[in-house]
Formats: structure tokens, sequence, C-alpha cells
């Protein structure tokens, strides 16, 4: 009976400590479920499952931001552009780029542990768009994270020893490469590929979070023979592209992941007649076996590469009186969409910037109804195309206040003068556009817009000459977070637009701003490091000058 | 004199005519390699060349600098990867010509 019981009070210690130990580093399941009710950490790329980046952290305020100074800067050691988001748990900060991740204690940024990833330097001849990397996400003490090579691998979150790796099987020498942040979801490793450039047929694979092993691919384009294949011209689907390279989010209530699907391949549309599916589509799918059980196209025959696979940000909003689960995109076509999360229905579609290839949706057959522009592109004569192909805005992630309901977006000011000879054959692997394009670049390239998602229309809007390619960030202290290419980090008056505060880092800003708190202090953290294919090209030579070189900086009040 | 005349007319004529070709097809090889440097190379170094400072502007590059050219275009430099038994001799002569079109000097 003594025994017993000793035994028993034995099992209870380890059980307690085996709890206390995995409470201490445990990220499980739910942690992640409740990631954008806990603003202590940052455990989910998009700051919680519903990707909003909103933090109802509010020591840092409208009032207070004046006092915000830099606590400490970390080198990433690297010329390569920053673009990843930093995850944070109990106070430690976890940040990738395209070869390394790093553990960083937040509050004295010194440097916990640090990995160097190899891959074969030919992965970059298939790299469209920046050596870079987008984040990690964080499960049961390990740090997950793709590398260009198409590799996923796990890391202990504690010393940054490999748990597991998997490599998709794929060739990179045929287009295929991974710059995305895994999204785990029910246990399951979510990543998507890059590669719509250079005809890949694309895809979604899911690792089982504990063993790395494959456990489904769903890829974006039928195969010959299979539903959908009708839907393009010839033997045109193998290479037609359907990238899945930015996050998606997930609903935990409907145990559904949302996913955006890339552009069709090549942009030139004259070889892939028919409607491309399932090109710049946003897909709902059960993470645990990757079963599709809904796919909206938002533009189908797309010739102006205006890529589907913006973030998707989930919301309770009032459509007609009625509260709707809805998820929203600010799509590079120009259209701000809202679609309900359970069915897939598009409830509201309006422009957030000025465009002139389509003139409104069509409810009826949920088309984009096109104008002249379009038609006359499609058929080979030249035009000026509004917005281009970078997009009423491009991947960096928007962000949604609940408090203002509004939605935060950098958005872009950009045409383009277009021609699609007659098309070639696409060869998978190879960098095959065939279209002729010309940038027009008007005096202010860019906007950050705080926009009505039911009417697209901007509550207050801030011009930039320099088109900002950062993600925004808002907090319950009413300020909106986000960095320009020229290098400053700013703050905003998230009601009205004004700008409060201001702090040039050492390069370009093209990452997503985070908050969180430890021992009752709140910080902002953000990466610096100019790079990506937007500063590289669209945006030279007007950054010419801008120093690279990335840092992680993190900020916190003055006296805190 | 006559004959002498026309004769060389005709060598002037000519020589003239071989230069403008040699021209015309530098041009045309110029135009060959925009096509090659747009698909591969300007997502790094820029739109038309026009980079902005984060990768080497080859507008500087030298009529001399074939070597170092064809050096990093082969086998990689920094973050730039190898092209070799990608880009064949005769695309590396149509990337050069576009260059050397637009150098700097």
């Amino acid at each position: 009976m003594r025994d017993d019981k000793h035994t028993g009070f034995a099992i209870l210690a380890s059980i307690l400590a085996a709890g206390i130990s995995s409470a201490a580093f445990a990220q499980s399941a739910a942690d992640l479920v409740n990631d954008n009710k806990n603003p202590k950490n940052v455990l989910t790329y998009g700051m919680g499952y519903n990707a909003q980046r909103y933090s109802t952290l509010k020591q840092v305020n409208r009032d207070t931001v004046k006092d915000l100074v830099p606590a400490w800067a970390y080198s990433m050691t690297d010329q390569t552009g920053l673009e990843a988001q930093p995850l944070v748990h109990d106070g430690i900060i976890y940040i990738t780029n395209h070869n390394r991740t790093a553990a960083v204690d937040g509050v004295t940024g010194k440097e916990i542990w640090r990995v160097v990833h190899e891959y074969p330097p030919e992965v970059l001849r298939v790299v469209c768009c920046g050596i870079v990397n987008r984040g990690a996400a964080i499960y049961n003490g390990k740090i997950i994270r793709t590398t260009l090579d198409n590799t996923t691998v796990a890391l202990d979150a504690k010393t940054g020893k490999e748990v597991w790796k998997t490599k998709a099987d794929v060739d990179f020498n045929k287009g295929y490469s991974m710059t995305v942040a895994p999204l785990v979801a029910n246990g399951v490793v979510v990543v998507g590929v890059a590669g719509a450039e250079f005809g890949i047929r694309g895809f979604l694979d899911g690792y089982d979070a504990e063993t790395g092993a494959k456990l489904w691919r769903k890829h974006t384009i039928p195969a010959k023979g299979e539903k959908g294949s009708e839907t393009w011209e010839g033997d045109s689907a193998e290479t037609g592209g359907g990238s899945t390279w930015v996050t998606g989010s997930y609903d935990p209530e409907l145990d559904l992941v949302f996913w955006g699907t890339g552009n069709p391949a090549p942009w030139n549309p004259r070889g892939r007649r028919g409607d491309n599916l399932h090109t710049n589509s946003i897909l709902a799918f059960k993470p645990k076996t990757g079963d599709v059980v809904w796919a909206s196209q938002t533009d189908p025959f797309d010739p102006f590469d205006h890529d589907g696979v913006n973030a998707l940000v989930q919301a309770d909003l009032t459509i007609n009186g009625q509260v709707k689960k809805v998820v929203m995109q600010a799509h590079r076509d120009g259209y701000l969409y809202v679609l309900e999360r359970a069915t897939g229905a598009f409830l509201n579609v309006n422009k957030f910037v000025d465009m002139n290839w389509s003139s409104g949706w069509d409810a009826k057959s949920n088309r984009p109804i096109l104008t002249e522009v379009s038609f006359k592109a499609i058929a080979g004569e030249k035009v000026e195309v509004w917005p281009s192909l970078s997009g009423g805005t491009n991947w960096h992630p928007m962000s949604y206040s609940p408090v203002e309901n509004l939605l935060y977006i950098n958005t872009f000011n950009l045409g383009m003068n277009y021609y699609a000879p007659p098309p070639e054959k696409a060869v998978a692997g190879q960098r095959t556009l065939h279209v002729e394009l010309t940038p027009i670049k008007p005096e202010f390239q860019g906007h950050l817009k705080a926009v009505d998602p039911l009417t697209g229309k901007a509550k207050w809007e801030i011009p930039f000459k320099v088109a900002n390619t950062a993600g925004t960030m808002n907090t319950a202290g009413g300020l909106v977070f986000t960095g320009q290419l020229t290098g400053e980090f700013i703050a905003v008056n998230s009601s009205d637009g004004k700008i409060l505060w201001k702090f040039q880092t050492p390069s370009g800003i093209i990452s997503q701003p985070v908050t969180w708190e430890k021992d009752g202090v709140q910080y902002v953290t953000v990466g610096s490091g100019i790079g990506g294919v937007y500063a590289m090209r669209t945006a030279a030579p007007d950054v010419a000058g801008v120093p690279t070189g990335s840092t992680l900086w993190t900020f916190k009040l003055h006296g805190k | 004199m006559k004959r002498l005349c026309v004769a060389g007319l005709l060598l002037c004529a000519g020589s003239l005519f071989a230069v403008g070709a040699r021209a015309q097809d530098q041009a045309d090889l110029a135009k060959a390699g925009f096509k090659i440097y747009d698909n591969n190379c300007a997502q790094c170094h820029g739109d038309r060349l026009v980079g902005s400072g984060i990768t080497f502007d080859l507008r500087r590059l030298k009529a001399d600098e074939r070597p170092r050219f064809e050096n990093s275009v082969l086998n990689g430099k920094n973050q730039m990867p190898p092209w070799r038994n990608v880009l064949k001799p005769a695309d590396l002569d149509a990337i050069w010509a576009y260059i050397r079109a637009n150098a700097n000097e």
C-alpha cells in the first residue's frame, strides 16, 4: 500500500515534471490555435492562424510611441534580402534567411544558436525573385523551415540540432524552389513551391510534423485526363505554373487551410487557352489529407502574371446585417476578394487600386468582367495595363484591425506596356515568359492604405515615391507598423494615417514586423536587409545607394 | 585613271559595306543577348542592365574584361549561380555584345 502510494506519487511527480518541461517548450496544437489571443508569443506566420497580424498589446501606443527606442540589433551575416517574419516563444526569437536559422535572446539580442544550411548553388538559376526565405514554423519544440532546394528541415528549438529533414521529390533543374514559411495545421506541416516563371506544375505537400514523413501531395494543376485538364490547351498544363509560394491561413473550427495559387505559365497566354484551373485560385483543404473542399478561381486565363498567392486574412464581418466568417485577399489583380470560409462563395469583390483590365466583378458567373485591354492583350496587340505584373499589392502581407475594421495594405501604383507575341513552347526549368514588358512608374509608386474590406475604398492613404514591400502589423495601441525600401521603420496612427514615429534602419525593409511581450515589457521586432525582385528590378534605380546587409532590430519604450 | 578610280570606289564601297555588315551583326547579336539577359540575368542585375546597387552593375565591365565576365557566368560568384552547361558559348557571345553595347565606357 505504502509502496503503491510511493510509486503513485513518483509517477505523478514525473508527469508533473514532464508537464512543466514540455509546457516550457510546448507550442502544442492548442498553443498555435490560441496564438492570436496570446500576445506574448508569435507562434504562427501571420501572428495567429487567422493571419490578421493584429496584437492586443498596447504599452506602445499613440501616446508612448515617441519613446520607442532600439534595444539591440543582430547581424544575419549576410548580403541577401531579409524577408522572413520572426517567430517569438517565451522571449526567444527565431529568424531565418536563405541559408541561416538563428535563435536570439529577445531581451538582450545575444545569439543562442545559429545553423548554416547548405544547398547547391545551381538552384539559384531557378530562383525568380531574390535569394530569400519567408520564415519558419514552430511546433512541439521544433523550428521548421524550407530551403531553396525544396527541402524542409526541423531543428530542435533549444539547440538548433536537426530533428528531421524531408526533400520534396522534384528536380530543381525543372524550375522548383522553396522560399515559403511552412504552416503547421492539425499536426501537419504544409509547404508550397515557387517556380511559375520556370514552367513548374505547382503543388502543396503535407508532412507529419513529428517525423517529416510525407503524408500527401496535392497538385494545383490537373494531370492529363484528370478533371480540369480540359481547361488547358494541348499539353500546356504540364508546364502550367500554379505555384504556392506564400503561406496560407488556417481555421481550426472548420479544420480548413486556405492557400492561394499562383499565375499560369508562361505569362504569354496564347498557347494555353482555357480557364487554366486551378491557377490564380483560393483553395480550401483539410490539412490531414490535403483533400480540397472548395476551390474558387479569381482570374481565369490570366495573361498578366496577376499571381494569386497573396495573404489570406480571416475575420468575422457584418455583411447585410449578418455576421459572416470570411477570408480576404488583396489580389495582385487589384481586387479585394471577400469569400465565405465554409463554402468559398464570393461575398464581396471591390477594387482597392486603379485598374483597366477589368470593369467589375460579374456575381452571376463569378468571373471578372474583362475590358478591351484584356481582349487586345490576349489577341497579341500592344496594350497599357493597370495594375502591372507587380500588382495592386504584392506578396507582402496586409494586416487587419478588428477594432477599426480596416485592412492595412502597402499598395502599388504601377502600370506596364504589354505585348504577347506568338507563343513559343514552354520548357520546364527555363525562364520563358514570352511577353515583352516595360514598366510605367508615376512619381508616387505606392501607398500605405487603410482599406474598408467591404468597399475597397481607403479611409486614409500615405503616398510613397518608392513603394513599400514590407508587411504591415497593427496593434490595440492604435498603431500600424511597416517599413520602407529606403530603410525607415515607421509607426502610423491606425485611425487617421499620421506617421507618429520613424527610425532609420541600416538597409531596406522587406520583412514583416511583429510585437510580443516579456516580463511586462512590449517589444517590436523587424528585419532590415534590402533584396527581393522588386528592389532589384522595378524599384531600380530609385533605391540605388541603399546599403545591403541584413540585421534584425528590436525596439521597446525608453526606460522599460 | 578612270579605272583606278572605279576600282577605288568599289574598294571603298566594299569596305564600307563590310563595316556596316559587322555593325549590323553586332546589333543583331546584342538584340539576341538582350533576350537571354532578360530571361536569365535581369531578375538580379536589373531591367535593361539598370540595377539598384544590390548586385554588380554589368555596365561597368570594360572591353578587356571578357575573361572576368566569362569566369563569373560559368563558375558563379558570391550569390550568383554557375551557368556552365546551361548557357552556351554563343549565348555568352550574345550577352557580352549586349552588355558592351550599353557599357559605361
